[in-house]
């Protein structure tokens, strides 16, 4: 199995399609009707203020929050009540998260090889395998025996990643995957982010790294009030952007 | 104050003879005259020390003496070291822990006077003027002894000569050897299994082995401990095919729970161990049985040490899995009970039993719907026609089930039982336990359900109740990241709490989980108020004891000793366990 071949192929087209999501909490409308096409192996950043439901968006793409109307369609599959259908796609669809939410209890091997065995139900052999091409992928594998605990953030992040890669997920959701690290290890986490990218993931990214997104995304989605205000190339959306919402952002992450 | 000295290092040359200048001023306003509640308690503290030292001076001079001169000595080496650079590990020991201010002083001196106070009268009780002989300790011999005016203390033979019933209470001397073969048994295991998980043997593999033996008897231990301790009948020479298959397939309906919920694989082993775990147990359980090899005791004459830690032992084991459901059951988060089914099930329901019950109208068929009395006409005064109309509550209950938990039946039903268990008296429940049991469980032959088994049913009960809330706590304990992470990698509820959550809040809970064994084992004295011969029951049993009559000290010490000495063992062994899995905690 070689790790670099990329990922499997969706069994759609559309690895992601979103109709008309809304979602309230309470009273509060967090997302006001979000429509969203992501093409098999597409890498799309979105940005916004806070509270602009970004977050609660990508969250919505494996269940983490409920929708309570529209519909989402994760490669073929919709995301109903059902049960199975939630299981199936979280297995298809990884995330990596801002506050990493490795398990502290756990080695980092056992973190990455957990849910294959019982998900997956690999054999203990064929999962540490992979574990390790993957902690070999994003430069660590000589921490695999240690708990996380006592690797630092910008290492933790990195085995969150291979943790969700070792699944083999055809669809990567990161939210906001280096906002709780040092500037200095923001890098190596971006390094590897930008190799997945390469290898033909489909990837949704909620950040706030602006050269990444430049830089690696084929789309930009900027959202503003639970609602999809501009959906543009990296090029167009940083020089020319359309909407003065957008403008108003840019000029203020820009010249802060 | 001065700086601070690791007495644990040796002090160097330079520190040992520096003499420190003493600021008068500062010293008094830091020890005496900072604030007025200093000052009031330095004086009354003095005030008590002379007056608790005059006392003892004339109480017993020589000791006192003795205190006060080792007190102003350990002053001295410490004004010693301060004032002119004398210091030795002692001075700063004494120092930075018992005198580090006049205050301070002061209470030490209090304390001395006080600790030698009590220690020299219970001496002179324990040791100097104490018995230890069984015949020294008979009733005959100290009245003997008091009419002769020689002054007893303690008779210590009474806990030698009341050993059998300490230990094993009422129970027929004839079982002693079953009780001790029990004891060899679960000694042994726990030996063995601290043993086998040192962590030195963690390549060894004959150890593993023998750690893998341990483990198997463990399982098979509560049914041997049974066997020993309760004995099995005679229940006549043949197999019962009916009550074999019948079980088998609970069993095999187990294992496939469990292998549904991916706990076991099928592999050959494990499919031949639970093929055959039940036959064979079956058989050698009748093969028991027939030959009379271990004969039923009467479990109601379990008594004393053996019965407080069977009661500890089987409480805690039984109620942890129960909590750990009940604490599960009550933040589920299941799918409740629509309105749209409730209100019509609660209408039919309701109308019907007020037109059967209330007003005595038959319905149908059905016996049970026609045997009720006319509760309406046969009432006499208004109270009686109010209770005639009970089933309205039942709408109420509804809609308070309906609006508290939105129709989610396992989250009210956890809550409904916790808080009714937590809201009664553990005696109560005991005493319900004991009358309600033989309505729901099995009677055994001789039509009468075992007093001991339940209230070990009513005491799991009750603590698995507490257990569930403290559980609910430790889950709450753990960040939402982890159980998100844990959705994200596609895993099932059971598999979530099994590997992610119940590991982590079970570790956060050991101190709790160790305070709530030796609570339960400390309180279970209180089955000696319903007939129950326990630890403490027996002990209390053996001083009204005509041989015995008025040793009450020396039976409490007793008791005192062992529970403090069991309680600090589990005390001990959970600490123990808290620092082996102490890896890896955020």
């Amino acid at each position: 199995m070689d790790v670099m071949q990329g990922p499997e192929a969706t069994k759609t087209k559309e690895a992601i399609v979103c109709k008309d999501v809304h979602k309230w909490y309470g009273e509060f409308e967090a997302l006001k009707g979000v429509d969203l096409t992501v093409a098999s192996g597409e890498v799309v950043v979105i940005l916004g203020p806070s509270g602009s439901g970004k977050s609660t968006f990508i969250r919505c793409m494996n269940r983490l929050e409920e929708h309570q109307e529209g519909r989402i369609i994760i490669d073929g599959t919709e995301l109903t009540h059902d049960v199975r259908n939630i299981n199936e796609i979280r297995r298809e669809v990884g995330m990596v998260f801002q506050q990493f939410n490795l398990f502290p209890h756990l080695t980092v091997l056992d973190n990455i090889t957990l849910a294959p065995i019982n998900v997956r139900k690999w054999t203990r052999e064929k999962a540490e395998d992979l574990a390790m091409l993957w902690l070999n992928r994003v430069g660590i594998p000589e921490q695999a025996d240690k708990y996380p605990g006592q690797l630092s953030g910008g290492q933790q992040q990195r085995v969150a990643i291979a943790r969700a890669l070792t699944m083999q997920p055809k669809i990567l959701l990161f939210d906001e995957p280096t906002s709780a690290l040092d500037p200095e290890m923001i890098s190596e986490v971006l390094d590897v982010m930008r190799d997945l990218a390469e290898a033909g993931y489909t990837i949704v990214a909620v950040t706030h790294e602006m050269g990444f997104a430049r830089e690696v995304a084929k789309r930009i989605i900027f959202m503003d009030g639970g609602q999809i205000v501009e959906i543009n190339s990296p090029e167009n959306f940083f020089n020319n952007p359309t909407h003065e919402r957008t403008k108003l952002f840019l000029s203020q992450i820009l010249n802060h | 104050m001065a700086t601070t000295l690791n007495p644990n290092e040796s002090l160097k040359d330079e520190q040992r003879f520096k003499r420190r200048k003493i600021n008068w001023n500062y010293f008094l306003q830091d020890n005496i005259t900072g604030s007025t509640g200093l000052t009031v308690w330095i004086v009354f503290m003095t005030i008590v020390n002379l007056w608790f030292s005059v006392r003892q001076l004339g109480a017993a001079p020589g000791r006192t003496i003795v205190v006060l001169a080792v007190w102003a000595a350990l002053i001295l080496m410490v004004v010693a070291g301060e004032m002119f650079g004398i210091r030795s590990r002692v001075s700063e020991w004494l120092k930075n822990n018992l005198l580090t201010s006049v205050s301070n002083a002061l209470v030490t001196l209090f304390l001395m006077l006080l600790l030698t106070m009590a220690f020299t009268s219970f001496w002179h009780y324990a040791v100097t003027t104490a018995t230890w002989t069984v015949a020294e300790s008979s009733i005959d011999f100290r009245s003997a002894q008091a009419e002769a005016g020689v002054e007893i203390g303690a008779s210590w033979g009474v806990i030698w000569g009341s050993r059998k019933l300490l230990l094993t209470g009422l129970l027929e001397p004839q079982y002693n050897g079953r009780v001790i073969t029990s004891a060899i048994l679960i000694g042994v295991l726990w030996l063995l299994t601290s043993i086998t998980n040192r962590d030195r043997f963690a390549e060894n593999n004959g150890v593993q082995i023998l750690k893998n033996i341990t483990n198997i008897g463990w399982l098979i231990s509560p049914f041997a401990l049974y066997i020993l301790l309760a004995g099995i009948a005679y229940e006549g020479p043949f197999i019962n095919f009916s009550t074999l298959i019948r079980w088998e397939i609970v069993v095999l309906a187990i294992f496939g729970l469990l292998y549904f919920f991916n706990v076991l694989q099928l592999t050959p082993l494990n499919i031949a161990i639970w093929v055959l775990a039940w036959p064979l147990a079956y058989v050698i359980w009748r093969f028991i049985g027939q030959n009379g090899w271990y004969p039923p005791i009467n479990v109601d004459q379990w008594g004393g040490l053996l019965l407080t830690i069977i009661f500890a032992i089987f409480v805690n084991l039984a109620s942890f899995p129960v909590g750990i459901l009940l604490a599960l059951g009550r933040r589920a988060d299941v799918q409740g009970i629509p309105w749209w089914i409730i209100w019509p099930v609660t209408l039919i329901l309701t109308t019907i039993l007020l037109y059967t019950n209330t007003f005595g109208n038959c319905l149908g068929t059905i016996p049970a719907l026609c045997e009720n009395t006319n509760l309406w006409a046969t009432s006499r005064n208004n109270i009686e026609r109010g209770i005639a109309l009970w089933p309205l509550i039942i709408p109420l209950l509804a809609y308070l089930f309906q609006r508290m938990y939105n129709g989610n039946m396992v989250q009210a039903a956890s809550v409904v039982f916790i808080e009714f268990v937590r809201g009664v008296p553990l005696i109560t429940l005991l005493f319900l336990a004991i009358v309600m049991a033989p309505f729901f469980l099995p009677v055994d032959g001789s039509g009468s359900f075992k007093k001991v088994f339940a209230v070990m049913i009513g005491y799991t009960i009750f603590s698995a109740a507490y257990m569930a809330e403290l559980i609910r706590g430790g889950l709450q304990a753990i960040p939402r990241g982890q159980y998100e992470a844990a959705d994200a990698l596609g895993m099932n509820a059971l598999q979530k709490y099994r590997f992610i959550i119940l590991p982590q809040a079970l570790r956060i809970l050991i101190p709790a989980l160790a305070g709530s064994v030796i609570g339960t084992f400390k309180s279970s004295s209180l089955v000696s108020l319903i007939g129950l011969f326990d630890f403490v029951g027996i002990g209390r049993a053996v001083f009204t004891n005509d041989q015995w009559l008025g040793l009450k000290t020396e039976v409490y010490l007793f008791l005192f000793i062992a529970y403090f000495l069991v309680s600090s063992i589990v005390s001990l062994y959970s600490r123990r366990i808290e620092e082996s899995t102490g890896l890896g905690i955020r």
